[in-house]
């Protein structure tokens, strides 16, 4: 089953990856400029660091690490949850019932199989800076390494529930790119440690919308920084939001009337 | 004359690209094309007033000359004057008095009630208050939408919203209006509606229309006068009832019989296209139509009989021969 | 009423049809503006400077920047590619309206919207956050401030208009456009004041039309630029104007000419 699924999607990231191919001169100005994206922010902080030394107690390399590692999250989930980004065409053109007729989980043919082979380039400069980062820090051990890795997969646990979400209100309202982006800008508020927000802001982005929980624990683990609590903490959210999504897509399919011509 | 064509040819280059991934690998190192003849040399003249019905099959080149006329494209040969102008200088005094409506393309905004399109053509157009007014009023009385226009045009049907869009490519009174495939899409008493209400415009107004379409019934309905193009260039200009004496003089007429017959039973005179029980098909004279008709009804048992007209792209074909 | 003013007041209302979508775009903008708020907060020291913007300064200029964003940066006109792609362009043409000012005027009903939106955000913001501002007290200054935002607005359509023009020859208008996207949101100076830069830097940057999108303007609200600066300012950021301007009638008057001599 596993390997039919990845079978699948394989075929599927094949296939995407040839569309893009055509418009070969799109995609690679599109990776173009994540790249420019990545470098201007991280020149920014060295800028910002070079004056002030420090940005709430964290020194140049542990703030790189920070921004590496939102970017590494950020490149993995758009890597996989790339066909999200395709979804409003899908429900308004009614293209989605087919997703409901074929013999594969709807959920997964929403979710996965849109990847984009050019986004590799941005993951593995991703990678390349965690971990330079990690190297200039020091005082690693192997068990902060694993944890990190851990609450990795947990970010990402936690922004597939968001896409599920996300793809919950596009099948009730055919309203997609507007809560997508949104989830971008709100998760974009950590590319820097939260500690810089005041509270409540902060609490909410820990508990709430737990950006906090997806991009400044796993930095913070590794550094030694988080206590045991607040990995139990972490995997107990992810958890529990990945069992309210699957509920949630089950009442959306449900109550799905397809499109009207 | 309002309008006036003389050996307009239109060419344009089309790329080749084989299909698959090496091809489109290939198509980066070299292209090769083709000059697609899309009118080669036609020539014709219209007059005010002239309901005009371009016909042809698809490819034909009818969506193009219209263009042509109406300044969307300019021409790779040949002189157009319409109106006096030159169309693809597109001068304002000459889109003033034009109006084109092409299938797929809408003008009107979605979100809002189509009047408020219908008063922005008014400010585009310089229509003054009183003419505006009196067209709303006229036109949405005899399309039957006059409590529409308030209503935000997403919550319209397509057939009421092909009706709004028609009044708001109408509301200047333009001297000639482009129809092009008007009636595609629609269902069949929205394509007649339709072809009345262009009818009765063209009378009422004395606006000179110029349709294309591939229904026959759009061209039999509404045009005197047809324009048969094929591959770019004309091959019949005049009267639709001598298009039909000389090139269609048959109809076909499809019969479903509920018992089967010896085909020695069918009279030898008439031609058969299909028998294939329970269908029969039968290509029959005009002369000849209502009489073989009653004789079949009278002699075999069947369930159903149809009378079709000869399929344009056959009567094109003909034509062309 | 005027045609093109008639656009506006439609583009306003199709706003208020949108409401939802609308309304998400302004959070989102919101939620922006908090994250370099809170950054700035985090960086400059209480009572210090960062390279000689204290807290006053740094968090007027954020929010600040954030309103002429409304002016200069709300937008319709990005679908000017899409709408050469589509052939609805040859609904434009058959008619005699300007093209151009018709996308002006779509962009003014828009902005009219956003700038209102973002006037009820900043109080908001302003009630809820009490960040110490400096308010612009010379009238003169704040209306070259002016100024310079509309000389930034018309830079920015210009701007979309350009990208928009791609269309004539290529299906994808959105690579080039999320490239200049990024250029921008980096040398506007939506993320920071662009005179933290090393000079060198910043001497280059003074010479880019980006500069007088966001930084400019705000700078001279900020009062730290002497009259000769501005008017300096104000005499680049109008020849990149015009330069522009002679590009898209250029790139225009070859677009049409390919575009009516294919069709869509």
């Amino acid at each position: 089953m596993v390997g039919k699924y990845l079978k699948i999607w394989w075929t599927m990231t094949r296939i995407a990856s040839q569309i893009a191919f055509v418009s070969r001169f799109g995609a690679i100005i599109f990776i173009l400029g994540k790249i420019l994206r990545f470098a201007f922010f991280l020149l920014f902080l060295l800028l910002l660091i070079s004056k002030t030394k420090v940005i709430v107690g964290y020194e140049i390399w542990q703030v790189i690490l920070f921004f590496a590692t939102f970017n590494l999250i950020d490149t993995v989930v758009q890597f996989f949850l790339r066909e999200v980004y395709r979804f409003r065409s899908y429900v308004v053109s009614g293209d989605f019932d087919y997703f409901l007729i074929k013999p594969i989980s709807p959920l997964f043919r929403s979710l996965f199989g849109g990847s984009d082979v050019l986004d590799i380039s941005m993951l593995l400069i991703s990678v390349g800076f965690v971990i330079m980062s990690i190297f200039k820090i020091g005082d690693i051990s192997l068990s902060g390494v694993l944890v990190y890795l851990l609450l990795i997969l947990n970010a990402f646990l936690i922004a597939l529930t968001f896409h599920i979400f996300i793809l919950v209100v596009g099948i009730l309202t055919t309203e997609v790119d507007n809560t997508l982006w949104l989830y971008r800008d709100i998760t974009q508020m950590g590319r820097l440690p939260i500690d810089i927000y005041k509270e409540p802001i902060r609490g909410i982005l820990t508990f709430i919308l737990p950006v906090g929980i997806m991009m400044t624990f796993p930095p913070k683990s590794l550094m030694g920084l988080l206590s045991i609590q607040s990995v139990m903490i972490a995997l107990v959210v992810s958890t529990v939001l990945l069992y309210v999504s699957l509920k949630c897509w089950k009442f959306a399919i449900s109550r799905y009337a397809s499109a009207s011509s | 004359m309002i309008i006036s064509v003389s050996h307009l040819s239109k060419y344009y280059q089309a790329y080749q690209k084989a299909p698959g991934f090496l091809g489109s690998v290939r198509s980066l190192i070299s292209r090769k094309y083709t000059t697609v003849k899309a009118v080669d040399g036609i020539s014709f003249e219209i007059d005010t007033g002239e309901l005009v019905g371009f016909i042809g099959p698809n490819g034909a080149g009818k969506t193009t000359t219209l263009k042509c006329l109406s300044g969307l494209l300019y021409p790779t040969n040949g002189k157009i004057s319409v109106l006096g102008f030159t169309p693809f200088e597109r001068k304002k005094e000459f889109l003033k008095q034009i109006s084109f409506v092409m299938g797929q393309k809408n003008q009107l905004w979605w979100e809002l009630p189509a009047l408020d399109t219908l008063l922005l053509n008014k400010e585009i157009y310089d229509v003054p208050n009183n003419k505006f007014d009196e067209v709303i009023k006229e036109l949405s009385k005899l399309l039957e939408v006059e409590d529409l226009l308030k209503i935000q045009v997403k919550k319209l049907s397509l057939g009421q919203r092909m009706k709004c869009e028609l009044i708001a490519s109408l509301i200047h009174f333009p001297k000639v209006l482009f129809l092009d495939e008007p009636t595609i899409g629609l269902d069949v008493v929205m394509q007649k509606k339709l072809r009345e209400f262009i009818k009765e415009y063209n009378k009422r107004y004395k606006a000179t229309i110029i349709l294309t379409s591939h229904y026959m019934d759009d061209v039999e309905d509404l045009c005197k006068r047809v324009i048969v193009v094929n591959r770019g260039k004309i091959v019949f200009d005049g009267n639709l009832s001598d298009l039909i004496k000389r090139y269609a003089p048959y109809k076909i007429i499809s019969v479903t019989l509920e018992e089967n017959i010896d085909p020695k039973s069918i009279d030898s005179s008439l031609e058969v296209i299909t028998f294939l029980y329970p269908r029969l098909v039968l290509k029959v004279k005009n002369e000849k139509v209502n009489d073989t008709a009653s004789q079949i009804l009278k002699n075999f048992k069947t369930r159903d009989l149809t009378i079709e007209d000869a399929d344009i792209e056959d009567v094109i074909r003909r034509v062309y021969e | 009423m005027n045609k093109y003013l008639l656009v506006a007041k439609n583009t306003w209302y199709e706003t208020v049809a949108y409401r939802f979508n609308f309304v998400m775009w302004r959070i989102r903008v919101v939620f922006q503006l908090l994250t370099v708020y809170f950054l700035w907060l985090a960086i400059i020291p209480e009572n210090g400077d960062f390279l000689g913007y204290t807290k006053p300064l740094m968090l007027t200029y954020v929010l600040g920047t954030s309103l002429i964003a409304s002016i200069a940066l709300a937008s319709r006109s990005y679908g000017i590619g899409d709408e050469i792609n589509n052939g609805n362009l040859s609904n434009f043409l058959i008619k005699p309206i300007n093209y151009f000012l018709y996308w002006f005027s779509k962009d003014m009903g828009d902005k009219a919207m956003n700038i209102l939106f973002s006037v009820l955000e900043l109080t908001m913001l302003f009630l809820l956050l009490h960040p110490p501002i400096f308010i612009q007290t010379n009238i003169f200054i704040i209306f070259l401030a002016l100024i310079s935002s509309v000389i930034a607005l018309i830079l920015y359509f210009l701007f979309n208009i350009l990208l928009g023009l791609i269309g004539f020859w290529s299906p994808d208008v959105w690579a080039p456009r999320f490239i200049f996207i990024i250029l921008l949101n980096f040398f506007a100076g939506s993320l920071f004041p662009l005179d933290i830069l090393p000079k060198s830097v910043f001497y280059f940057l003074r010479a880019l039309p980006f500069t007088y999108i966001l930084y400019f303007p705000l700078k001279i609200y900020l009062g730290q630029l002497s009259q000769i600066e501005i008017y300096i300012g104000v005499f680049i950021s109008a020849i990149w104007v015009l330069i522009i301007y002679w590009f898209v009638r250029i790139i225009w008057a070859k677009g049409i000419a390919a575009y009516t001599a294919y069709g869509r």
